[in-house]
């Protein structure tokens, strides 16, 4: 199945600059982990994901969660208050819900394990939004709201009445330069990489700091990881 | 055998009513094609502007009109019932309303496929359905049942009139003949059929109830009980409209029937009611009692949150009310409580498909803050919603509205042409 996004035009330099990402196998798993010591909740990555994917006001595929009352509040772990953050986008599981209950097949899997979106397939039943136990899915309702009446992004915007997520920069690794999110992050708590290489640096992180998957008891088999603070960070 | 015999044969009186439609169902076209209209222009309108003019968010994105459909898949559970039940089981007192059940069926199917139009947000890419059908989605299933459940339907009613159409020369009757040897050969048929309808009735709603129960997001959906909880909120509200039509269409002379067949029905309807208030007690026990995180959430909404209202309406009015109103003898012998048990019955289920979808959507899931990004831009304000109290629009109501308006016209039509009593010539 040809990929239904595609960049607009090549990368502009400056972007380009960033995050290559090097050698990699002939059949890579992509995936990626998050490190929830190293994130300060500062919202770089969901800003720049906005502004990479033209995604209008609103309207968010990555967002970062606080783990307390309210958005940038600590949390009261055995006694003692800690601020933790969870940054949440789509976890691009193997097993992806979403993927068996599209009607249409609109979203699927790609060889590389990324779950994709064809828009222009899309018929916006919103069932995939009702199947994903993560709710990172949105909508677009309607005519979209952008604070510049010109196009921001590196990909072409979605109609109107489809569902839009997180693509984990498909137009990006296709250009060998790794997501957004990833190189924009100012605590380097992002890292992308090949999940079957037991030689990578994600790899070899989920495995020295024991990554977790977000309710993996559902069995959706994510590819994010989530790496749990060792310091904690008590206020 | 013409059909000029048979109007010879009608006294003076029919044929002069025959001549010129009565005000009152002028009227009633009147209204109902009213309503339509309003629809239409209210579709056009949320065609134009999106979905941002329903209710519906990102936190719940699933409203009315999903709703309706499975409201209506409920509702055309009657028809087939009343049909291939009477005809497996040999239950013959249904014969009288068997003909109105059938029809009732193909109109209340059809109507839920209607629903799933205005709910898309692509509706002129719905052929995309049939061209790239993905078989591992309950909502292609749906399609597929949906589909073959109409064309039973609309099988049936036309098998059951159309003796009568061709002895009145009715072109609806396709040029059969209402001979002695058809009319044995379409017992024959129905007769199978009935093999193929009864277990294609009972999938119906288990496919829609798959819909949500197979889904590992939600635990308050994800229940093996769904599919039985379906099929009988579908048996209640099903024969509880047939009994509702049955009585509006015996008033006004369509249908001919004693009262004894409405107390049977009616007491049928309380053993509906009583299986139906025990899958809920089974469902909801079993979800609230270990308090476990999977549920905890939605349960505290439907017994103690924003939902309880709802769900008291749905235990209170729509099962023990009416169960006890048909459980006495002495009062389901009267027309009228049966007809408000119906009533009751049918607004119930409403109720109760509500609180499965709307509360099991009421917050998000991660339910860490900011929430999710409901999907309007407000500025000042947060665009971020950690609860949702979902009440439909105008324009959703005016879409369903237009919906059910469309529907009484095709119901009433069909009651026009076809004869639903034996023997009767189409008016």
């Amino acid at each position: 199945m040809p990929d239904p996004v595609s960049p607009v035009d090549a990368l502009p330099p400056a972007s380009r600059a960033y995050g290559e990402i090097g050698a990699r196998s002939d059949a890579p798993r992509w995936g990626m982990v998050v490190d929830q010591e190293r994130c300060v909740g500062c919202w770089s990555c969901a800003v720049i994901c906005k502004s990479e994917n033209d995604i209008p006001l609103g309207m968010w595929w990555n967002r970062i969660l606080s783990e307390g009352e309210a958005l940038d509040t600590p949390a009261r772990v055995a006694g003692r208050e800690e601020l933790h953050w969870l940054p949440l986008a789509c976890q691009h599981c193997d097993n992806a819900p979403c993927v068996k209950v599209c009607p249409v097949g609109a979203t699927y899997r790609r060889a590389d394990g990324v779950v994709m979106m064809d828009n222009e397939r899309c018929i916006g039943c919103r069932y995939c939004m009702i199947a994903c136990p993560y709710g990172v899915r949105v909508f677009n309702w309607g005519a979209p709201d952008r604070p510049t009446d010109f196009d921001t992004g590196m990909v072409v915007a979605r109609p109107v009445g489809t569902v839009e997520k997180c693509l984990l920069c498909v137009h990006r690794i296709t250009d060998g330069q790794i997501p957004s999110c990833v190189w924009s992050c100012p605590e380097g708590a992002r890292v992308f990489g090949d999940l079957d290489d037991p030689t990578s640096r994600i790899a070899t992180l989920i495995r020295d700091r024991e990554g977790t998957r977000l309710l993996e008891d559902r069995g959706t088999e994510p590819k994010v990881y989530y790496l749990s603070p060792r310091r904690r960070r008590p206020l | 055998m013409s059909a000029g015999a048979t109007h010879s044969a009608a006294p003076p009186a029919v044929r002069a009513r025959r001549s010129r439609p009565p005000a009152a169902l002028v009227a009633w076209f009147g209204l109902l094609l009213l309503i339509f209209i309003v629809g239409l222009v209210a579709w056009g309108y949320q065609m134009r502007y999106g979905l941002s003019v329903t209710a519906l968010d990102n936190v719940v994105m699933w409203g009315q009109y999903i709703l309706f459909f499975m409201f209506f898949v409920g509702l055309s559970a009657g028809g087939l019932i009343v049909a291939s039940a009477g005809r497996l089981f040999g239950v013959a007192r249904f014969r009288p309303i068997v003909r109105l059940a059938v029809l009732e069926a193909t109109v209340a199917i059809m109507l839920a496929a209607l629903f799933l139009l205005p709910d898309i947000g692509r509706s002129e890419r719905v052929w995309h359905l049939f061209r790239y059908p993905n078989l591992t989605s309950p909502m292609i299933w749906d399609i597929a049942i949906v589909t073959i459940y109409f064309s039973l339907s609309a099988v049936y009613t036309w098998l059951y009139t159309r003796a009568d159409l061709a002895r009145a020369g009715s072109p609806i009757a396709l040029g059969t003949s209402p001979s002695e040897r058809s009319a044995a050969r379409d017992d024959r048929i129905k007769g199978r059929l009935a093999w193929v309808a009864l277990p294609a009735a009972v999938l119906l709603h288990s496919i829609t109830a798959w819909i949500f129960g197979l889904q590992i997001s939600r635990g308050f959906w994800y229940s093996a009980l769904m599919a039985p909880l379906f099929v009988s909120s579908a048996l209640v509200s099903g024969l509880a409209l047939v009994i509702l039509l049955a009585l509006v269409l015996r008033r006004l002379r369509r249908l001919e029937f004693d009262d004894g067949l409405v107390a049977y029905l009616g007491g049928l309807l309380g053993v509906f009611i009583a299986v139906e208030a025990f899958f809920v007690l089974c469902e909801t026990l079993t979800a609230a009692y270990p308090g476990a995180a999977f549920e905890s959430e939605p349960m505290r909404r439907l017994l103690t949150g924003p939902y309880l209202w709802f769900f008291a309406f749905e235990i209170v009015v729509g099962l023990l009310i009416p169960f006890l109103m048909l459980a006495r003898r002495r009062l389901r012998e009267s027309v009228g409580v049966v007809a408000l048990a119906c009533s009751f019955a049918i607004v119930g289920i409403y109720v109760h498909r509500l609180n499965i979808v709307l509360n099991g959507l009421s917050y998000p899931l991660m339910d860490l803050p900011p929430g999710v990004a409901g999907g309007d831009y407000a500025p000042i304000s947060s665009s971020f919603v950690t609860s949702y109290f979902y009440v439909p629009s105008l324009v959703e109501w005016l879409i369903v509205g237009g919906v059910l308006a469309f529907g009484g016209l095709v119901f009433t039509i069909a009651t026009l042409v076809l004869p639903l009593r034996e023997g009767d010539a189409p008016h």
